[in-house]
C-alpha cells in the first residue's frame, strides 16, 4: 500500500491523522484530500486507506460513525480523538527530526 | 477504552464490523472515476482484519478443524492415540485422586486441624491404646488444653437373638458424633445428654450395614436388635459420609458408658491394667500439639502419683490429624511410597507421550509435500509449527477427557475391590481436572510441539521435487525419534522390574506364611473378660475347653495365645536396641509352636512355672545381638528384664506383608486368660473345625464363642497386596506393550520408506538375514541404549525399594532373569516381526509397481 506509492512505512497513518485533524471525514474524502494537498504527488492505492484506518480505530486514535454526506449518501466518517492528537504530534515530531537529519546528510559536502 | 478491550469488543461484533467495512469500501469504489485503482477488496479486507490482531484465531480455528477432520478420517489412529494418552495421563490422575482422598488429607472431621490421637509413651516404647480410667483422669485434669476427649473401643460382638452372627462394633464415648460433626441419616445419633450409663441402651447402625444387612429398611429405627444376646433399641442410622478415624467404620456404634449392660462383669471401665481404648481429643483453641504434650506431662505425673500402673516417666504422645494421626516416620513412609508411585506413573506418561509423539511424527512425514507447498506459498516455519501443534490439540483433548474417565473408573474399581469405606468420595474434583489439563499441555509438548518443530526444521520446499522422500528419510533418522524409542524401552524395562519386585513381595508374604501353617488351622475366640471370667476362673475355663477340643478326633493339637496369627491385634514396640524394627509381642502356651508349625531353632518351648522368660524370633536375635546364639542372655539387651530360653524361626504371623517386624513370645500369665484366643490344628480340614470348637466352648451359657478357619483371615489380609501387585503387573505389561507398539511403528515406517531400496537389493540377490540386519540396525541402537538405561535405573530403584520404608522384595537372579527374558523376547519380536512381514511380501513386486 503506502510502500507501493513510495511512502515510507507508517507514514500513511500520519497523513490520515493530519487530514482528519481539522474535521471529521469519510474515506473517499480523506483520499481526495491527501491527493490534493500533495498536488497529486502521493497517489496511494486508495483501498489501502482502509487497513490503515482499521489500525487507527484499533489503537483508539480515531472514532468512526455513520453520517449523511452533503450529497445525501450514508458515509462513515472518522474523527480524531484526544489520544489521536497526541499520537499525531509525536509522530510529526519524529518525522520532522528524521527528515531534518536526512536532509542534513544529503546537503553535506 | 483499553486497547485490549477494544479488540475483544471488535471480535465479539466482528460480523457487523466487517459488513460496515465492505459497505464503506464499496461506496468508495463506486465514487471513483477509475475503480481499478482502489485495489483488491479481499486482500484489503484481510489486511484490515490483521490490523485488529485476530487473524491467528481464524488460522487456529481452521487448523483445529483440519485436525478434527484428519482424526475422523483415521478413526483407528484416533482411538489408539486416545487410549495411549488416557492410560498415560489417567494413571497419574488416579494416583492423585486416591492420595488426595485417602492419604494426605486429614479425615473429614469438624475442626479437623485441632484433632489429635494420644499414644501412651514411655522411654523406649509406645503403645497405641490406653486404659479407660486414664482417659477419664485426663479428661478431668488437662489444665484446659483439651476441648474434648473422644474414645473408641473396637470389638467383635455377636448379632442376632441367638448370636448366630458376628459383627464389628465400636464402643464409643457418647459425644462421638457431636464432636466429629456428623448426624444421623435416620433417627438420632448417640448423645452425651441422653445416653448416660443408666439410660436405656441403644445402638446406632452404620449406613453400610443398614443398607447391606438390614435392606435399607426405613422402619429399622426404634426396633429391637440383639447384641451379644442382649436386647437393644436402634436409635438411628449414621449418615453415609461418616468418616472413621482410621479408615475403619464399624457396623454398629454403642455407648461405651453402657458397656456394663452388655457385660456386667467386665472391668474395662474401671481397670487401670487394660490398655483398651483408642483416645482422641480436640485441642482447645490456640493450643499447639507440642504445648498439649508438655501440659499433659503434669497430668500423667499426677496419675502416676495416684496409680501404680502409670509410671512416672510416661507421657501422652499426641499425633495430629493434619498428619492423619501418623507418627513422623509413618508419614515419611507414606510420602516416600506416594513419591515413588508418582515417579512410576510419570514414567508411564513419558512412555505413552513418547510413543504417541513418534506416531504423530510418522504421520507428519507423510505430509511433507503438502507442508512444502504451504511454505512455497509464503508460510513461515513458525506458521507450520503452529499448524501442526494445533492439529494435535483435538488428540490431546480427547486423551485428557479419556484420562478423567480412566481415573474415575480406576479409583472406583480399586475402592470397590479394596472394600474402601463409603465416605471416601472418589468423584472427580476440580484439582484433578486442573491436573488433567496440565498433563495434557505437557503431553502436547511431546506429542505436538517437538514433532512439529522437527518437521518444520527440514527443507520442506525441496520435498515438492522428490515427493518428500528425502525429507521423510531424514525425519526417520532424527535423534529425537531415537530418543523417543530409547525412552519407551527404558521406561518399560524399569516398570517391568518394579512390577516383578511387587509380585515377589506378595510371594514373600505367602512364603512367610509358610513359616507357619495356617492352612489346617482354625481360631476360637471368646473374650471371657466381658463375662466376668478372669484370672483363675478364665484359665480354668480355657483349660477345660482345650481338653474338650483335644479330645475330638478331628483335632491334632491346640494352643492358647493372646493374638492369633493373621487376625490378632498386638502392641508394637520399638526397642532402643533395634530402632528400625517393630517387635510384636504375643503371649503363648507351650504347644503354640507345635500347633502353628513354627520350628524352634534352638533352646526349648515354655514350661509350666516359667517366669521372666522369652522366646525371640531369629530376626530379633540377629538384629539385637548379631547372632542367634543367644540362649540364656538377658532381654532386651539394654534393659535386661528377662532371659531368652529359645529362638524360633521367623514367622510373621501378625503382619505377614510387612518386612520390618520381628516376633517376641512370652509365657501366658494368669491375667492374660480374660482375653486370649485358641488356635487349633486339624487332622484333616480346617473348615470342619469351627462348629466343633463352638460346641466345645459353650459350657457356660453366658459365653458366646466364635470360630473360623484361619485361611479366611489369610485371604482377607492378602487382598490388598494382591490387588496392588496385579495393578503393578498390569501397568508393567501394558507399558511393555506400548514400547513394543512404538518399535513396531518405527520399524514398519522405516521399512515402508525403504521399500524401493529393499526391492533393488532383493533383485540384486541380497539374502534375507542380511536385509533383516540392515532394517533392524537403525532401531537396534536406541533399543539397546534404552534397555541399558532402564537396567541402570533399575539398580538404584531396586535398592531404594528394598529398603525402608518400602521393603519390596529384591528381585532374585532367577526372577530378574525371567523379567529380562520376557522383556527381551517382546522387544525382539517387535523389532523383527514388521521387517519379516515386508520381506515375506517380496519387495520386488513393489519395485515393479513403482
Amino acid at each position: 500500500m503506502p510502500r507501493a506509492a513510495g511512502l515510507p512505512p507508517g507514514t500513511l497513518s500520519l497523513l490520515i491523522l493530519r487530514v482528519v485533524r481539522q474535521e471529521p471525514m469519510h474515506g473517499y474524502a480523506i483520499a481526495q484530500k491527501i491527493r490534493t494537498l500533495s498536488s497529486d504527488q502521493l497517489s496511494v492505492e486508495e483501498g489501502s486507506l482502509y487497513p490503515a484506518l482499521q489500525k487507527l480505530l484499533a489503537n483508539g486514535w480515531v472514532k468512526a460513525e455513520w453520517t449523511t454526506s452533503e450529497t445525501g449518501r450514508q458515509v462513515r466518517s472518522y474523527r480524531i480523538t484526544a489520544r489521536g492528537l497526541k499520537q499525531l504530534e509525536s509522530e510529526q515530531d519524529d518525522y520532522q527530526r528524521m527528515a531534518d537529519a536526512i536532509a542534513a546528510i544529503l546537503q553535506s559536502t | 477504552m483499553n486497547t485490549w478491550l477494544r479488540r475483544v469488543w471488535y471480535l465479539l461484533n466482528r460480523p457487523r464490523h466487517e459488513r460496515d467495512l465492505i459497505r464503506e469500501m464499496n461506496e468508495h469504489r463506486e465514487s471513483m472515476h477509475d475503480p481499478s485503482r482502489f485495489g483488491d477488496t479481499h486482500r484489503l479486507l484481510e489486511q484490515s482484519r490483521d490490523a485488529w490482531g485476530w487473524n491467528w484465531l481464524d488460522d487456529a480455528v481452521q487448523d483445529l478443524s483440519v485436525g478434527i477432520r484428519t482424526l475422523m478420517k483415521s478413526p483407528s489412529f484416533a482411538i489408539l492415540a486416545t487410549l495411549i494418552l488416557s492410560f498415560g495421563i489417567g494413571l497419574n490422575l488416579t494416583l492423585f485422586q486416591m492420595i488426595g482422598v485417602g492419604l494426605l488429607q486429614p479425615p473429614a472431621l469438624k475442626d479437623a486441624d485441632s484433632w489429635v490421637r494420644f499414644l501412651r509413651a514411655a522411654p523406649g516404647s509406645t503403645t497405641s491404646t490406653v486404659p479407660y480410667p486414664l482417659t477419664q483422669f485426663v479428661k478431668e485434669n488437662n489444665h484446659g488444653v483439651l476441648a474434648s476427649v473422644v474414645l473408641e473401643y473396637q470389638s467383635a460382638v455377636a448379632w442376632g437373638r441367638n448370636a448366630e452372627d458376628h459383627i464389628n462394633a465400636s464402643f464409643v464415648s457418647s459425644n462421638w458424633f457431636d464432636e466429629i460433626g456428623y448426624g444421623a441419616a435416620h433417627g438420632r445419633v448417640l448423645s452425651e445428654t441422653i445416653d448416660g450409663p443408666a439410660a436405656a441402651p441403644v445402638v446406632v447402625i452404620s449406613y453400610t450395614f443398614w443398607r447391606n444387612r438390614l435392606g435399607a429398611d426405613p422402619n429399622a429405627v426404634g426396633t429391637t436388635v440383639y447384641i451379644d444376646r442382649k436386647p437393644v433399641t436402634v436409635a438411628g442410622i449414621a449418615s453415609a459420609d461418616l468418616p472413621g478415624f482410621d479408615f475403619n467404620v464399624p457396623d454398629a456404634f454403642l455407648a461405651i458408658v453402657q458397656r456394663e449392660y452388655f457385660y456386667p462383669q467386665s472391668t474395662l471401665l474401671r481397670s487401670w491394667d487394660d490398655e483398651a481404648v483408642d483416645m482422641y481429643a480436640r485441642l482447645a483453641p490456640g493450643v499447639s500439639v507440642a504445648a498439649a504434650r508438655e501440659a499433659l506431662r503434669t497430668t500423667m505425673q499426677a496419675a502416676a502419683a495416684d496409680r501404680s500402673q502409670i509410671k512416672k516417666d510416661e507421657w501422652l504422645e499426641p499425633l495430629s490429624a493434619r498428619s492423619n494421626f501418623m507418627r513422623d516416620w509413618e508419614r515419611q513412609g507414606v510420602l516416600a511410597v506416594v513419591s515413588l508411585m508418582g515417579a512410576l506413573t510419570t514414567l508411564v506418561l513419558i512412555v505413552a507421550a513418547a510413543n504417541l509423539g513418534n506416531l504423530v511424527m510418522s504421520r507428519a512425514t507423510g505430509r511433507v509435500r503438502e507442508l512444502g507447498v504451504r511454505m512455497a506459498l509464503g508460510a513461515r516455519r513458525t506458521r507450520i509449527v503452529r499448524q501442526l501443534v494445533i492439529e494435535s490439540v483435538p488428540l490431546v483433548l480427547m486423551g485428557a477427557l479419556g484420562s478423567l474417565g480412566f481415573a474415575w473408573t480406576a479409583a472406583t474399581l480399586i475402592a470397590a475391590l479394596g472394600g474402601f469405606p463409603p465416605y471416601l468420595d472418589f468423584t472427580i474434583k476440580w484439582g484433578t481436572v486442573m491436573l488433567a489439563v496440565a498433563l495434557g499441555l505437557l503431553s502436547l509438548v511431546v506429542v505436538g510441539v517437538l514433532p512439529a518443530w522437527k518437521v518444520a526444521q527440514q527443507q520442506l520446499i525441496e520435498a515438492i521435487k522428490d515427493g518428500g522422500q528425502h525429507v521423510s528419510r531424514a525425519l526417520d533418522r532424527t535423534l529425537m525419534r531415537r530418543v523417543m524409542v530409547a525412552a519407551q524401552v527404558a521406561g518399560s524395562c524399569l516398570l517391568l522390574i518394579v512390577a516383578g519386585m511387587m509380585i515377589r513381595t506378595v510371594q514373600r508374604a505367602i512364603a512367610s506364611s509358610e513359616g507357619f501353617d495356617y492352612q489346617r488351622a482354625a481360631v476360637l475366640s471368646m473374650p471371657l473378660g466381658r463375662y466376668g471370667l478372669k484370672t483363675e476362673a478364665a484359665r480354668n475355663y480355657w483349660y477345660e475347653v482345650k481338653a474338650r477340643v483335644l479330645a475330638h478326633p478331628e483335632v491334632e493339637s491346640a494352643a492358647i495365645v493372646t493374638a492369633p496369627p493373621l487376625g490378632g491385634r498386638v502392641n508394637e514396640t520399638n526397642f532402643r536396641d533395634t530402632p528400625g524394627l517393630r517387635t510384636l509381642t504375643q503371649s503363648v502356651d507351650p504347644e503354640y509352636f507345635d500347633t502353628m508349625k513354627i520350628p524352634l531353632m534352638s533352646g526349648r518351648t515354655f514350661a509350666p512355672g516359667d517366669e521372666r522368660t522369652v522366646i525371640v524370633s531369629r530376626r530379633l536375635a540377629m538384629e539385637m545381638y548379631g547372632s542367634i546364639d543367644v540362649l540364656g542372655r538377658a532381654f532386651p539387651k539394654s534393659g535386661a528384664d528377662d532371659t531368652i530360653i529359645g529362638v524360633a524361626a521367623d514367622a510373621h504371623t501378625i503382619r505377614p506383608d510387612a518386612n520390618d517386624v520381628a516376633e517376641l513370645y512370652r509365657p501366658l500369665e494368669v491375667a492374660d486368660f480374660s482375653y486370649v484366643e485358641m488356635v487349633v490344628r486339624a487332622r484333616n480340614e480346617a473348615d470342619r473345625l469351627p462348629p466343633i470348637l463352638r460346641e466345645a466352648a459353650m459350657s457356660d451359657p453366658r459365653v458366646i464363642p466364635s470360630a473360623h478357619a484361619m485361611h479366611e483371615d489369610f485371604d482377607r489380609r492378602m487382598q490388598g497386596p494382591r490387588i496392588a501387585s496385579a495393578i503393578a503387573s498390569g501397568i508393567g505389561v501394558l507399558t511393555l506393550a506400548l514400547a513394543c507398539l512404538g518399535i513396531i511403528g518405527v520399524v514398519s515406517y522405516g521399512v515402508a520408506l525403504r521399500t524401493k531400496e529393499i526391492g533393488i537389493r532383493v533383485a540384486l540377490g541380497a539374502r534375507q538375514p542380511a536385509l533383516l540386519r540392515s532394517i533392524v540396525r537403525q532401531v537396534l541402537r536406541p533399543v539397546a541404549a534404552g534397555a541399558i538405561i532402564g537396567l541402570a535405573l533399575a539398580i538404584p530403584t531396586g535398592l531404594a525399594l528394598a529398603s525402608e520404608p518400602f521393603y519390596l522384595e529384591n528381585a532374585d537372579p532367577v526372577a530378574f532373569g525371567v523379567a529380562l527374558t520376557v522383556f527381551g523376547a517382546a522387544i525382539a519380536a517387535a523389532l523383527i516381526w514388521p521387517a519379516m512381514q515386508v520381506l515375506k511380501r517380496n519387495p520386488v513386486d513393489a519395485l515393479r509397481h513403482s
